[in-house]
């Protein structure tokens, strides 16, 4: 199985060769990995050199943290690669942001009205859980879509609070 | 004297004080929240008892059950720990009021220093000096302040006099940002505390957060167990801390200690307090704040000095003179806390909920863990995100340096994402290591990107876990759906399909 894997921006081709061989961009390298009892903790022995990692699952690709340092990856194989490239590919043409809840907790104040134009890095809501004030910022330049929150509501994990289009 | 005590909060602290009961041969009562039914403040203790449901203020802040269930249980103390009830002197005196022992100062002594104004006043009278601001404890109009504020200077601070925990706060740069600072300032002190006075106070830049650790009995006996620096925080919280400080001279400790024991002597104090000090470039320290409580970070002067300040307080509080003299107090190697919190660093610190699967506390010599947290637990957004105090000690800073590092490496945490990263970063940061950072370090020049730099770093490594991980993820779902296609046997199929065709 024949994988594209970025990392912070930089491609890999990975090929799993079976259980003990990997390539890494036409390198052949023999590891040995290990999963934790079914924790998110995997050991990984590459000649030799031990490695534990921590893998998080993000929004939509997986995180690794490795001595301290956290990773970001995307992983695709062939098909999704040309699935990707036939649907244009960039993130920038679906424009439309929702922002979810990052945790349970209590909506301070909507600091934004439906149609108002925000600039990336604006405060767009405040969130108040484990009694710590949290400022959510617009990721992009946009204009704000529905809301569905207002000051004084709990909301749940994930939760749809409003969107930047 | 009590031989029962109730300690009045849940987490680490609960545990750090049941701790220091068991070793005392004192019973214990435990109160908790619905959420916290399972915690192991309640599995530890002699008897535990329901308050209410998860919300503190329906739970850990109810003062009147807490003492109905302290008289019902006959436990003769209560032990605020730090936060909910412990510094509310409303509740130290009905404690008083219902004829038990209020593990901590009297109500005199936190109120005259839970109001900043009147505090700073007190301080001031009693020769200590405060950070140049408005004096004075009657209350000011916006108007008033605005005609103040230029004789105070800029850069400045508006404070709320109630405040606490970096609420109620406001930074101001010109006269032009006075007023709406003024309103969100109040706006805020008002929601948190009920309570809208603010006060003006002059933003020291290039500041250090030193604070003096005091222990004082009800014979009017005080001694002081040296400094601890605080100044590694972020929006007031505070997130690393060390002694002694790396910035402190013996000259400057002895004069920082004797006003630290002054201050304590103005109010009358009794039990542990710790005064909390700016120190500026040219070292000059003013008086910020006192807290009238036990403090999260105490354990590292207690690695240092080898006194056990929880211990000290409940024999202070059965009327024991201080068996210290000042002259007793030496300190011994360096010690370091990093405070655990559910946050993730790579997400602007953004609070992280969930259950923890899986934990793995570091041990080994000279590493100690404060934590209330089990497997299973789950961080709530009820309560704050510590999930505890990783403590050091080591012969010197360098070897606690080493020996955090090793300890941090060393945890393991399952199910929330942590600030251990953070912690990691700032050991090998040449800042840290150097001792050179002040109160605005972390906030304006702390970059988790830029701090690793230059250090080896393994995107392919990562690059094949990530892989792996993904190519055993397709697997796994590709053979469960093989796996519910075979779920009937074909043979199975075959009867059922011929006795239907009957």
């Amino acid at each position: 199985m024949e994988y594209i894997t970025t990392i912070d921006g930089k491609e890999f081709q990975i090929e799993i060769i079976d259980k003990e061989h990997v390539s890494v961009d036409g390198k052949i390298v023999k590891v040995d990995f290990e999963s934790v009892r079914s924790q998110p903790i995997f050991s990984l022995i590459v000649d030799g050199k031990s490695y534990e990692a921590y893998v998080y699952e993000g929004e939509e690709n997986l995180e690794v943290l490795i001595k301290g340092r956290l990773y970001h990856s995307q992983v695709e194989d062939e098909r999704e690669r040309r699935l990707r490239a036939a649907a244009g590919g960039s993130k920038a043409a679906s424009g439309t942001f929702y922002l979810k809840a990052p945790m349970p907790g209590l909506v301070v104040s909507v600091l934004v009205e439906e149609g108002q134009e925000v600039k990336e890095g604006d405060v767009l809501l405040i969130l108040e859980s484990m009694k710590m004030q949290n400022e959510l910022r617009s990721p992009q330049d946009g204009v704000i879509g529905r809301i569905q929150v207002s000051g004084g509501d709990s909301v749940v994990q994930r939760q749809k609070m409003l969107s930047v289009e | 004297m009590f031989t029962k005590v109730l300690i009045a909060n849940r987490g680490e602290i609960a545990v750090r004080i049941l701790r220091a009961c068991r070793e005392l041969g004192i019973k214990t009562v435990a109160v908790y929240s619905t959420a916290d039914r399972q915690a192991l403040h309640v599995r530890y203790a002699t008897e535990a008892y329901l308050l209410g449901p998860a919300p503190s203020s329906e739970s850990y802040l109810k003062g009147d059950k807490i003492i109905e269930i302290a008289l019902k249980s006959g436990a003769g103390a209560i032990h605020p720990g730090y936060g909910f009830l412990a510094e509310n002197a409303a509740f130290a005196q009905a404690v008083e009021d219902a004829g038990l022992e209020f593990i901590g100062p009297s109500p005199f002594a936190i109120s005259s220093m839970g109001d900043k104004a009147i505090a700073r006043k007190t301080m001031l009278e009693a020769g200590v000096p405060v950070v140049p601001g408005t004096t004075g404890t009657d209350r000011l109009s916006d108007d008033e302040l605005l005609k103040l504020a230029p004789g105070v200077g800029f850069p400045l601070l508006i404070k709320a006099t109630a405040g606490g925990g970096g609420k109620g706060m406001r930074e101001v740069k010109s006269i032009e940002e006075m007023p709406s600072a003024l309103n969100s300032a109040r706006g805020e002190a008002m929601s948190a505390f009920g309570e809208d006075n603010v006060y003006l106070e002059k933003l020291l830049l290039g500041a250090r957060h030193i604070e003096i650790q005091v222990l004082a009995d009800k014979f009017g006996n005080v001694i002081h167990l040296n400094e601890r620096e605080c100044s590694l925080q972020r929006r007031h919280q505070k997130l690393l801390e060390e002694a002694p400080s790396p910035a402190m001279t013996e000259e400057l400790r002895e004069r920082m200690g004797e006003v630290a024991v002054q201050a304590a002597k103005a109010v009358s104090y009794e039990s542990a307090g710790t005064i909390e000090c700016l120190v500026d470039k040219d070292k000059n320290f003013y008086f910020l704040e006192m807290n009238t409580r036990l403090q999260v970070e105490h354990p590292i002067t207690e690695l240092v000095t080898g006194v056990d300040i929880v211990m000290e307080q409940i024999r202070i509080a059965r009327g024991r003179q201080l068996s210290l003299k000042q002259e007793d107090i030496k300190i011994n190697g360096a010690a370091i806390e990093c405070r655990i919190n559910a946050e993730d660093p790579y997400n602007n610190f953004m609070p992280s909920t969930g259950h923890i699967s899986h934990t793995v506390l570091p041990t080994g010599p000279g590493v100690r863990i404060d934590t209330g947290v089990y497997l299973g637990t789950e961080i709530t957004p009820y309560y704050d995100s510590m999930i505890s105090k990783l403590i050091v000690w080591g012969e010197n800073r360098a070897q606690a340096i080493l020996r955090m590092r090793r300890a941090l490496a060393e945890y393991r945490v399952v199910g929330v994402r942590t600030n251990i990263p953070f912690h990691q970063t700032m050991m090998d940061s040449h800042r840290f290591l150097s001792g050179r950072y002040d109160t605005r370090f972390v906030e304006e020049e702390f970059d988790m990107e830029e701090m690793v730099e230059g250090k080896e770093t393994y995107p392919d490594i990562a690059a094949i876990v990530a892989t792996l991980v993904k190519h055993e993820q397709t697997e796994r779902s590709a053979h469960v759906v093989r796996r519910n296609a075979r779920d009937t046997s074909n043979w199975k199929w075959l009867s059922r399909w011929e006795r239907l065709s009957k």
